[in-house]
């Protein structure tokens, strides 16, 4: 018997790294799951990896849209019958610069993409989640969402306003059986870190491999975390034993985050 | 197969509330548990009750006695051969004052019991797990432990003392495979809190203990107390391999009380 037995999720940028390693931890506890990506070829090799049969769907959508955020969610309840658990993970920025030199147009990226598709997920998703009395939001922020380096300010910023939005919301359904809580993951070397690293990294004065060691020497593991430690907090808070546990920002970061 | 099989842990306050929750969980995981208590009795109707056999022990002793804390943990490296988790559990509001008013031996009380139980134990216990490079340290701090109510400021501050130390130790151990968190329940209607609350809630300047759980869950996003099994489904999580990465954590489960 799974943690997750009879439970729907569904979770953003799904096919790699983090999300996909959630995905796995929700079918292993017997959830059914719809991933999202942008690529559906991407995601053919990701499901063949899960191999659960009909328990994962792949719905294909950009988050930076808000029309594919919300037929994300809205397929999701179509395909399986409901959502309990959403996951908005999918996230990243680009165009990395000092503020002084930070263009609207990268700032605005990394705000679709990290703040507006959580806020368009969250929205859809709580209408579902209102009325049958039972929800789980987990949305993807960062330790960057309690701190801050140079450089990065549009994702910086971004993951805070994502914690900002889960106490606010966690606090409207806190009596609804519904909890909404922000993860905030240390640096994990996903497909995305591995993209968008090295231009982060050049914008700060760093090399790629600079970067990841200023991560880890800035944690009490003196390393980077992994997909299945933020994989393992998911699991926890989506199931019963979680309903106690919302409007936190939890750290998963190998001791960086000082709160 | 569980996910702690094979583990040995000691709990101190283990007989009852958070501490009696935690047991249960580790061992329906699969990990041998010493649990300590004051009382001899309770501790017995407590090992009787959760009816692990062989895998469920008592320490008797008081948690606020450096003694106590010691021996439970020689005692349980004794009984299992090894300490793999060590939760260091029992606390509670001893005296309720106002600072003005608060007495040298009152606050003394108050630091044993809350703070210095936890650094003798966590002392001790990563003395045998840094030899053997594993373990996990599990503090049950509160969510006063980064708040601040008025006429228990003993409490808060030693709530607040053990996320300090929780925190140093993890960045001291952090490549040593140990880990070492503490979690931040809101309120609970334990039996500490039920024998305490009355006069926590006369010194709050509340009108009665059924005003005082009110207060508590009026600040929360989910207007009632929480329950000891939301805190022990944290601590098998943080207790087990999975966890490796997750160190030097405030671990929340209040509801949604605290702002940070």
């Amino acid at each position: 018997m799974g943690l997750l037995d009879g439970r729907v999720a569904c979770v953003t940028g799904g096919t790699r790294g983090i999300g996909l390693a959630c995905a796995k931890a929700f079918l292993d506890e017997g959830a059914s799951v719809v991933i999202n990506g942008r690529d559906a070829q991407k995601a053919e090799g990701s499901i063949a990896e899960l191999n659960v049969g009909d328990r994962v769907h792949f719905i294909a959508g950009d988050v930076k849209k808000r029309e594919d955020c919300e037929a994300i969610v809205h397929g999701t309840v179509a395909h399986f019958g409901k959502i309990d658990i959403l996951v908005p993970n999918a996230g990243g920025g680009s165009d990395f610069a000092p503020v002084a030199q930070m263009t609207d147009a990268a700032m605005e990226d990394a705000m679709l993409w990290n703040f507006w598709h959580t806020f368009w997920t969250m929205r859809t998703a709580l209408n579902y989640m209102i009325p049958q009395g039972w929800g789980r939001i987990m949305a993807m922020s960062s330790v960057e969402g309690k701190m801050g380096k140079p450089a990065i300010s549009s994702y910086v910023a971004s993951k805070h306003a994502i914690n900002g939005l889960c106490k606010s919301a966690a606090k409207e359904v806190g009596t609804m059986g519904i909890t909404v809580n922000a993860l905030c993951p240390g640096a994990i070397e996903t497909d995305e870190m591995r993209t968008a690293g090295p231009p982060a990294a050049e914008a700060m004065g760093l090399t790629y491999e600079g970067l990841l060691e200023v991560f880890a020497q800035q944690s009490a593991i003196k390393r980077l975390n992994e997909c299945e430690d933020v994989a393992l907090v998911a699991v926890l808070l989506a199931s019963d034993a979680g309903a106690g546990i919302t409007g936190s920002m939890i750290s998963i970061d190998g001791g960086t985050s000082p709160y | 197969m569980g996910k702690l099989d094979g583990k040995v842990a000691c709990i101190t306050g283990g007989t009852r509330s958070i501490g009696r929750a935690m047991a249960e969980a580790f061992i329906a995981e699969g990990a041998s548990v010493v649990v300590n208590g004051r009382d001899e009795a309770k501790g017995l109707t407590c090992l009787e009750e959760m009816n692990a056999g062989d895998r469920a022990a008592f320490y008797g002793g008081d948690a606020s006695k450096q003694a106590t804390v010691e021996g439970l943990i020689d005692f349980t490296i004794a009984k299992y051969g090894k300490l793999d988790i060590c939760c260091l559990n029992s606390g509670g509001v001893l005296n309720t004052a106002p600072v003005f008013a608060m007495t040298d031996e009152e606050w003394t009380l108050e630091i044993d019991w809350n703070l210095n139980h936890v650094f003798w134990g966590m002392r001790k216990a990563l003395q045998h797990m840094m030899e053997r490079q594993s373990g996990r340290i599990i503090v049950t701090s509160s969510v006063e432990g980064k708040l601040g109510k008025p006429g228990i400021p003993g409490y808060a501050t030693t709530k607040h003392a053990v996320n300090g130390l929780v925190k140093a130790a993890a960045a001291e151990v952090g490549t040593l495979g140990i880990t070492v968190n503490s979690i931040l329940p809101g309120i609970i209607e334990t039996d500490i809190v039920r024998e305490t609350g009355p006069d926590s809630a006369i010194a709050m300047g509340v009108a009665g203990y059924d005003e005082l759980i009110d207060m508590f869950c009026q600040e929360s996003a989910i207007k009632r107390p929480n329950k000891v099994e939301e805190v022990a489904a944290v601590a098998v999580m943080l207790a087990s391999d999975a966890a490796r990465n997750i160190t030097g954590n405030m671990f929340p489960v209040d509801g949604g009380t605290m702002p940070y």
